[in-house]
């Protein structure tokens, strides 16, 4: 039997930090502005806000706060292969920005406004090679 | 700049025009050039006097304009295929500019549309985002609907009121795609697209096509009832208000006015008017919610004000400030190409006395946002 | 009206950003927001002095230039797209223009960003009926080249020659899609594939990414006034009847099409002539139309071109440079950035920044911009 070949492979490069040891948990890495404070993800060269190019890179708070939540019912065209309905929503982190991401880990529909989430990476769909292609999502925090 | 008026409109009914159950099947340059004619028409003109044209289609290709007027006339007039949220809008803005700077004298905005059936495909963002799904349109406008919910206290409730008002004033618009109205039973009860936005809370797939002439006022075939541009003005979205491109982020730190806000100020400025001057008033609403939050950010009441208005009926045709009286995106239908123009349409036909059933006594002064992907926003008073 | 300076520009290099056979991957956004700082370093000036934005991007969606223009900064200006297929840019130059010229605003930034699709440019301004019995593209335009051989005299040979002398300029251009390549001689370009008769595979421009922007404004708000470059006309038109909508004459010739329109009025609004033209740009996605261009424009009468063509007329040292940085084929196409892209290359020479492309002491430019609609578009600067 051959070898598997198969790899995992962020849907982009760079959108979250590789844990180097078992105790780290993988952050969304963002641009911070040295002049304004204000925050981006994924990683900006220029500040949106007050236009300094000095950004400098940020690990993201791993948990944050429902700010709003859709349970989408249809299927969107193209290239969403994940279950359907889905959640969808705005998580706001303590470093000063929402996140537009996936809410997935408990049934469509179940989150709340100001729930306690964090970061998950997931499989989210394989490739035509048989390569699993990796996403970001939040998802409730185990308590 | 000099004094623009509008010399005519046309429209062609909104509605499918697919070719199946029964329909006719007519293709997106077809409508535009049928509304350019009725434009052409109402404004006493021939296309040999138009001088510039800009327009175009969302979802048709390339060469949108140039296909419908090609429909029309093949003058080699510089013919401009415009967007900025959508087509019209923006094509309305540099129609209206072009004249009033005196670069032209006639120009012609027009758009038009044949929309696939379904989800409308995002294109606005990349891939890696779509794998995701964050590309879902009506998505981001629900969370800011279960967001609105929160913070004004709006129900469900409220926003099925939205679309029976529009559903109700549309039946009286012969341009309309819908011509019978809704109860808020069935709008509560239809169909969930994403949470809270149900069908009936999200405007409808339609086809269509709109067309408005704008000339410099001393040029106008007829002077009597004439309507005049205040004022236009367009903006896009600010930071902190949405997502910038290619980026998950929005800032919770800034504070900055959205577009809408930012474009309502500069027209209140601009056309030294204020929201309590305008006598009937045009909405963008592609999901029923919107009406709300649009009318506070246009500044015609406070935020969080607008449910309790539309529950007295101060929206109503006959209320104190009719607003989408021709049935607005969830009653017209949304043909995204030709909303824009179709806005300015109701608006213009209330300032001339011509609006029949949907008439607000003595409009005199009128306001159209037009909106749009990005967000963006084009906001137009025109007076008599 | 005022004078207009095109204050600064800048290029994202033509190429593939498409992170295959180990080239980079780029987001079409990334492109264009590089070329618009890269205009604004330029023209020593921040995001928050443009006031109005005028983009371009034929493939990449409607949406584009917001996305290129957010990466940098979002204060609410007035963003609109204009989509006239090739001449898109240049479109976008000319609403900037327009806008700065009659006092609307002051400083106006231009722009186009593109990263093409692989394989056949997918035409949508062509019915479906039209697609379904094959008409594409490539073949159009071999239509109108058969054509063209016969009421002019031209031969394939000189469509080899145009094709080589890009090439060789193309190379000279570190923006250029074919910088540091090799050169191409006229045998191996008729030795190559076919695409459709008489258009050959080293006759058509290659297909690249790139983006290309222009800041442009009033006189006083220019930070340094020494050679400045302004733009003195200004034209744009479309099909008149008798040709259809890729301007290919479908009826015996009743009217001028829109590149002789557009030609004729900033002839007429300039007050110059092409006789006064010391650099100029003209439009080709497949050589054989840098032939009927050069005509059309008014640089040589009927028949001509093949001959000025054989005698070095439009090398870099001959008597009227042409495409100086490759042209499509040379500098490559991305289609929302090339007509920003020919009138940078005219601001260049104007102001003796084009390097070993350099026409001596230029100091007027004429640039003329195709595009599906079909778009004549032209502009001309002075220095």
């Amino acid at each position: 039997m051959a070898a598997s070949t198969k790899k995992q492979i962020p849907c982009r490069d760079g959108l979250w930090s590789i844990p180097s040891s078992l105790d780290e948990k993988p952050q969304l890495i963002g641009s911070k502005c040295p002049n304004c404070g204000e925050v981006f993800f994924p990683v900006n060269s220029v500040c949106v806000n007050c236009q300094s190019q000095a950004m400098n890179d940020i690990k993201l708070s791993r948990r944050g706060k429902v700010y709003s939540v859709s349970t989408v019912m249809l299927p969107p065209p193209q290239w969403y292969k994940g279950p359907v309905p889905f959640d969808l929503g705005y998580v706001e982190l303590p470093d000063g920005v929402m996140i537009w991401t996936r809410l997935m880990g408990s049934g469509a529909g179940s989150f709340r406004i100001d729930q306690e989430v964090e970061l998950d990476i997931d499989v989210m769909q394989v490739d035509d090679e048989g390569n699993e292609i990796l996403g970001y999502c939040f998802v409730p925090v185990k308590s | 700049m000099r004094e623009v008026a509008i010399a005519g409109v046309g429209l062609v009914k909104f509605g499918r025009y697919d070719g199946r159950k029964g329909r006719p099947r007519r293709l997106y340059p077809d409508l535009g050039g049928e509304a350019i004619r009725r434009a052409l028409v109402y404004a006493g003109m021939e296309w040999k006097e138009i001088q510039a044209a800009f327009g175009g289609t969302y979802y048709g290709g390339l060469g949108g304009t140039h296909q419908c007027v090609a429909k029309v006339g093949l003058t080699g007039i510089p013919i401009a295929n415009v967007f900025s949220g959508h087509s019209s809008e923006a094509a309305l803005r540099l129609a209206y500019t072009r004249v009033a700077l005196g670069v032209h004298d006639i120009v012609l905005a027009v758009g038009a549309e044949t929309l696939p059936p379904g989800l409308l495909d995002n294109q606005s963002m990349p891939t890696w985002m779509r794998r995701m799904a964050l590309d879902v349109l009506p998505a981001e406008a629900a969370c800011s609907a279960v967001r609105y919910m929160k913070d004004s206290g709006a129900t469900l409730d409220d926003f099925a009121a939205v679309t029976v008002m529009e559903r109700k004033n549309a039946a009286l618009n012969p341009y309309a795609m819908f011509k019978q109205p809704v109860t808020p039973e069935e709008v509560l009860n239809s169909r969930m697209i994403a949470s809270p936005l149900n069908l009936l809370t999200t405007c409808a797939n339609a086809d269509g096509a709109a067309a408005v002439v704008f000339c410099a006022k001393d040029k106008l075939k007829s002077k009597t009832k004439a309507v005049t541009v205040a004022s236009v003005l367009q903006t896009s979205a600010t930071y902190g208000t949405a997502l910038p491109g290619g980026s998950v982020s929005v800032s919770t730190r800034v504070k900055n006015p959205d577009c809408v806000e930012l474009a309502a100020r500069q027209t209140w400025e601009a056309s030294g008017l204020g929201p309590g001057d305008m006598d009937v008033v045009q909405i963008y609403d592609p999901f029923a919610p919107a009406f709300l939050w649009n009318v506070e950010r246009c500044g015609f009441c406070r935020q969080g004000e607008a449910p309790r208005l539309l529950r007295d009926g101060y929206f109503e045709i006959g209320g104190k400030l009719p607003a989408n009286t021709d049935g607005g995106l969830m009653g017209r239908g949304h043909p995204t190409g030709a909303t824009g123009i179709a806005q300015i349409a109701e608006v213009f036909f209330q300032l001339r006395e011509e609006a029949d059933s949907r008439q607000v006594a003595g409009a005199r002064v009128g306001f159209a946002q037009g909106g749009g992907a990005g967000p963006q926003a084009v906001l137009t008073v025109l007076k008599r | 009206m005022r004078q207009v300076a095109i204050a600064g520009v800048g290029l994202v290099k033509f190429g593939r950003y498409d992170g295959q056979k180990g080239r980079p991957y780029r987001e079409i956004y990334e492109l264009g927001a590089e070329a618009i700082k890269k205009a604004l370093d330029y023209a020593s000036m921040e995001w928050k002095d443009i006031q109005v934005a005028y983009g371009a991007s034929m493939f990449g969606g409607l949406g584009v230039p917001n996305q290129c223009t957010s990466r940098l900064g979002m204060p609410g200006i007035p963003i609109t797209t204009l989509e006239g297929a090739c001449s898109s840019s240049q479109q976008s130059l000319r609403q900037a223009y327009l806008d700065v010229a009659n006092g609307l605003y002051d400083v106006a930034l231009a722009f186009g960003a593109e990263k093409i699709p692989p394989g056949l440019i997918a035409d949508t301004l062509s019915p479906v009926w039209m697609l379904m019995m094959g008409f594409n593209l490539p073949a159009m335009y071999a239509i109108d080249t058969r054509r063209y051989m016969q009421e002019s005299g031209i031969t394939e040979e000189d469509m080899a020659r145009v094709a080589v002398m890009e090439r060789k300029n193309g190379i000279r251009n570190p923006n250029a899609f074919w910088y540091q390549g090799a050169e191409i001689t006229i045998e191996e370009v008729l030795g190559s594939r076919e695409i459709a008769t008489p258009i050959r595979f080293l006759m058509a421009c290659a297909n690249a990414d790139g983006a290309s922007a222009a800041v442009v404004c009033s006189m006083d708000k220019l930070k340094s006034k020494s050679r400045a470059v302004t733009v003195v006309a200004s034209s744009h038109a479309t099909s008149t009847f008798g040709y259809d909508n890729l301007g290919i004459r479908v009826h015996e010739k009743v009217n001028l099409n829109c590149t002789e329109l557009a030609c004729k009025q900033v002839w007429e609004t300039s007050g110059y002539g092409p006789e006064d033209m010391e650099v100029i740009q003209l439009y080709e996605a497949m050589s054989p139309s840098f032939l009927w261009d050069a005509e059309h424009c008014g640089f040589c009468k009927p028949g001509e071109v093949g001959k000025l063509l054989r005698e070095g007329h439009f090398e870099i040292g001959g008597k009227l440079p042409a495409n100086t940085d490759g042209g499509l084929m040379g500098r490559g196409h991305p289609t929302g950035a090339t007509g920003l892209a020919q009138l940078i290359e005219l601001f260049l020479q104007l102001r003796g920044e084009a390097g070993e492309r350099q026409v001596p002491n230029a100091k007027i430019a004429f640039a003329h911009c195709s595009g599906g609609g079909p778009n004549g578009v032209c502009h001309v600067l002075k220095r």
